[in-house]
């Protein structure tokens, strides 16, 4: 086959599974939807996968391929084709989106069984895939746009799944407005790009990037940049416009792991990747990401410590962990946040699948104090859980240790990086760590306060194998990118993630360090998080009332981290309710009062007028007719006059 | 002795200007008829004013083209009788008369 | 004074008093058969103009279809002198005379006005044997340039005959009592 037609069916296959699911939405076997989806979603990794194998028969610099279908916008200096590129960066996406989401579709087809409107569910989450593709495979950034928006109408449709419940519904929409506030910055961004650049190609304009910082392009770089981050923060759930991502846990399971934890939320790290040389340029805007990165890690983490509902923890865990990946970006170790962004999507894709287990298993129970000693219920579950818990921490050699620490590292050790951010970094891992650990202790572990009614069961093969898949993967997924110290101790292992991202991600040059430096900090951040788990071991299931005792010793500060800060309502007091309050009396004074008005003068006008001259129109033919012959004299006057 | 040439040299002239006569006496039918009939004749009177004018030009000028004109107004003629007649029968069946001031329901 | 003189003059009295007649005789009837008489004396004038296949058709259609038509349709509906045959109101009445009596002014005005009127007939229709020439001229053109309207004038022809009849079947149209 050919790369188009590859890069066709790759992305057309979703697509196609959507129209089908979509026509037959009333269809109620999940077997056969699901069967569906499923196929068309493997059928996407397959081609990407074919394409990757491609794209690696290709020498190291010239590692892109590029599938251009259509002129899409050809006006004046606008010129936007519908072309797609696979290079090493959305080649790591979309193994991780087609692979990822096939199991998850797999795992759907268990999970809404006994749904109604499970083809309706299978479609949209097929329409996502594809807009995912077109998110991350095109390679100008209009055509990422369309992608962007489109994720946001099926995260909206599917967090609103079950619509028929108010808050279900409620949380759809709040997701899809505080997006919108992000996609106008979003775009707003790409304005700026193109007045700078003339052009909205991801390479034109990265070659167009200057090689050093100049203070002419600071400017138009730094305010598009921050712009674009404005974007992401809403995307991918930053400070300030993360509140939705909770909310969103109104969804299935399935779909949180999917779109909520694995792909779309990573949306605005992969576009900060994409565009790295340019906000490299703009190390202003790095700050900034790196800070809002850091301090999100820091805010969702303490957050996740005080949550009872499973899935809120896992969604501030996601939040947390989407913070370390702008961490990342903003100290310039692009590598790093790519890395992270893969482990995350198998891990965090792996909990929220086993949470999904464990709420079928508990009857749609979520409340995690009517869970605990689950282990012996559901074995495969726990087991798998337990790798992805050991992965988020950072054991190694799990995955998320070799990501985190490459992120911990770099931010302590890049130009751009700082011994704060490091100190946040290390601080936001160990209450990741307390957090996870408070979850696997109150869910599998300790003393069973499960009802009397409920019967916990294991779920069917059907769920449990895409869980064992992303275990394993869990487990094996940080290998590819060791770091040198450690590669070197193991006898030269070599760094394929680095590597492979050469070509197109700029490496900063890094001051010469210590190997025992960086041993040092891996084995402080690694102590820390086992101390913390420790600590919360100890917490939740040697000694259950001690986190109440120290709960009632520090009250104010814990009722203000269990109720998110307030942020919610700090929003809704400071922004939304003005807001509602200034548009109604602009309805009530501009538009009632005045424009109904001056409208109602001129109505009033035009049916006076029309009662003067109603009485010409009386209904009497002969006299139309004399009208008409009046006019004809007139006129034949009016040409023998001149 | 008065200039007679005008009664003796019968041209376009003449043609025309009787054609407009009976136009206007077609049209004084209109206007001031109150028998729906009666107007539908005032109208053919009207055509036949002006089907005087196109055959005089064409008689005058050597072209055709007047003569065609007029078989497609007389054709034109005949067809609109039959519906003005038509829609005349269906008045009078509903108000057993053919006054145009049943007509005067039209008004604003 | 040429005979083709004294036949117009003979002819344009006869074909404006009988209209004279139509419009202002009150009993519908009459109203009718002067104006046969109106189409018989145009159809003559259409013979001095040379259009021979006018006239004939004139004849038949006119005095012979249409006012049929007419009179077939005044005998169904019977009716006799009319009591208010003309419109009523003076201001109105006066200012539609006004304007017919202006009209016909102007037109016969700006006829005189204009200079140059032809006085001969065009050489193409006067010699005797051109007279059953017109007529094939006509069929020509008819069929071949002006092939489409004579082909709409058909498709006309056949909707009015069935929208006739639809109409007079008809009982009141939007003023039925259903």
């Amino acid at each position: 086959m050919t790369q188009t037609a590859l890069m066709a069916t790759l992305i057309l296959a979703p697509f196609v599974g959507f129209l089908i699911n979509g026509f037959r939405y009333r269809k109620h076997s999940a077997n056969v939807a699901g069967g569906i989806a499923t196929t068309m979603a493997a059928i996407s990794f397959i081609c990407s996968v074919l394409l990757i194998l491609d794209l690696m028969a290709l020498p190291t610099e010239s590692r892109r391929i590029v599938v251009s279908f259509f002129d899409w916008i050809r006006v004046a200096d606008l010129k936007v084709n519908m072309s797609f590129v696979v290079d090493p960066i959305s080649s790591i996406m979309i193994l991780v989106i087609t692979g990822v989401g096939s199991l998850i579709h797999l795992f759907s087809i268990g999970y809404m069984h006994h749904d109604k409107g499970v083809a309706k569910y299978f479609a949209y989450l097929n329409l996502f895939l594809f807009n995912m593709l077109l998110l991350v495979l095109g390679d100008n950034l209009l055509v990422m746009f369309v992608g962007w928006e489109g994720v946001g109408l099926c995260s909206y449709l599917l967090i609103g799944f079950w619509f028929t419940d108010q808050e279900k519904a409620a949380a759809g929409m709040k997701a899809f407005i505080t997006n919108r506030i992000g996609d106008a910055a979003f775009i707003l961004g790409m304005f700026i790009l193109f007045l700078t650049f003339g052009t909205l190609n991801f390479h034109e304009i990265n070659s167009l990037v200057p090689s050093s910082p100049e203070f002419s392009w600071l400017a138009p770089i730094t305010l598009g940049t921050l712009f674009l981050f404005i974007g992401a923060t809403g995307k991918s759930a930053q400070i300030p416009l993360y509140v939705w991502l909770p909310d969103a846990m109104a969804g299935p399971t399935p779909v949180s792991a999917l779109i909520h934890a694995a792909t779309m939320v990573t949306a605005g790290v992969y576009m900060i990747v994409r565009l790295n040389p340019l906000f490299l340029m703009a190390p202003n805007t790095l700050a900034v990401v790196a800070i809002i990165g850091a301090a999100t890690a820091v805010l969702a983490a303490t957050i996740g410590m005080t949550q009872w509902d499973i899935k809120k923890i896992l969604a501030y865990s996601t939040v947390s962990q989407l913070g370390y990946m702008f961490l990342a970006c903003g100290v310039g170790a692009f590598g790093a946040a790519m890395f992270h962004l893969m482990t995350h999507a198998f891990f965090k894709a792996l909990m929220f699948l086993g949470s999904g287990s464990v709420i079928h298993a508990m009857h749609e129970e979520q409340d995690v104090r009517k869970m605990g000693g689950l282990k012996k219920y559901l074995p495969i579950t726990h087991l798998t859980f337990f790798f992805g818990w050991l992965a988020i921490i950072g054991v190694p050699p799990f995955a998320g240790f070799f990501s985190k620490d490459e992120i911990l590292w770099m931010s302590f050790q890049s130009p751009h990086g700082h011994v704060g951010l490091w100190t946040m970094g290390a601080l936001g891992a160990a209450l990741t760590a307390f957090y996870m650990t408070r979850l696997m202790c109150l869910t599998f572990w300790g003393k069973s306060r499960v009802p009397k009614t409920v019967h916990p069961h294991e779920s069917p093969l059907l769920m449990t194998i895409p869980l064992m898949v992303l275990a394993l993967l869990s487990i094996v997924g940080g290998w590819i990118g060791i770091p040198h110290v450690i590669g070197e101790v193991l006898g030269h292992i070599p760094n394929i993630w680095e590597h492979w991202l050469e070509p197109v991600i700029v490496v900063p040059t890094m001051p010469h360090a210590e190997a025992s430096l960086e041993w040092g900090l891996m084995g402080a951040s690694v102590l820390l998080a086992v101390i913390s788990a420790a600590v919360a071991y100890h917490f939740y299931v040697q000694a259950p009332e001690k986190p109440k005792a120290l709960a009632d010793k520090i009250k104010p500060i814990y009722e203000l981290i269990l109720n998110k800060y307030f942020v919610d309502e700090a929003y809704f007091g400071l922004i939304i309710n003005p807001l509602v309050r200034a548009s109604r009396n602009i309805w009530y004074y501009v538009d009632v009062n005045f424009i109904d008005k001056t409208t109602y003068v001129i109505s009033d006008l035009v049916r006076g007028g029309g009662g003067l001259v109603r009485g010409l129109q009386n209904g009497n033919i002969q006299q139309y007719a004399m009208y008409i012959s009046l006019g004809v004299v007139l006129t034949l006057s009016i040409l023998l006059m001149r | 002795m008065p200039n007679l040439d005008f009664l003796t040299e019968v041209g376009l002239t003449h043609y025309l200007i009787l054609s407009a006569v009976i136009f206007c006496i077609g049209m004084a039918g209109v206007l001031l008829r109150r028998n729906a009939i009666v107007i539908l004749m005032s109208i053919e009177l009207m055509l036949n004013g002006v089907n005087i004018t196109f055959v005089a030009f064409s008689s005058y000028l050597g072209k055709m083209e007047g003569q065609i004109m007029v078989f497609f107004v007389l054709t034109i003629a005949a067809a609109e009788a039959a519906v003005g007649l038509a829609l005349a029968v269906a008045i009078f069946k509903r108000f057993k008369e053919v006054n145009i001031r049943f007509f005067e329901n039209l008004k604003g | 004074m040429s005979t083709d003189a004294i036949l117009f003059w003979i002819l344009a009295f006869m074909t404006v008093s009988s209209a004279l007649t139509v419009v202002l005789i009150t009993n519908p009837i009459y109203c009718a058969l002067s104006l046969a008489l109106t189409m018989v004396g145009v159809s003559a004038l259409f013979v001095t103009l040379n259009a021979y296949f006018l006239a004939g058709v004139q004849m038949i259609v006119y005095a012979g279809a249409v006012l049929v038509l007419f009179v077939m349709v005044l005998m169904l509906f019977d009716l006799k002198h009319e009591l208010q045959a003309f419109t009523r109101g003076k201001m109105t009445g006066a200012l539609k005379l006004a304007s017919i009596g202006l009209l016909a002014g102007l037109i016969a005005g700006a006829i005189l006005m204009s200079n140059g009127i032809l006085l001969t007939k065009s050489e193409a229709f006067t010699s005797p044997d051109m007279a059953s020439d017109t007529t094939k001229q006509l069929g020509h053109l008819i069929f071949s340039q002006y092939l489409f309207g004579f082909e709409a004038l058909g498709v006309l022809l056949m909707v009015v005959a069935v929208g006739a009849v639809a109409l007079s079947r008809s009982k009141g149209g939007t003023h039925a009592k259903s």
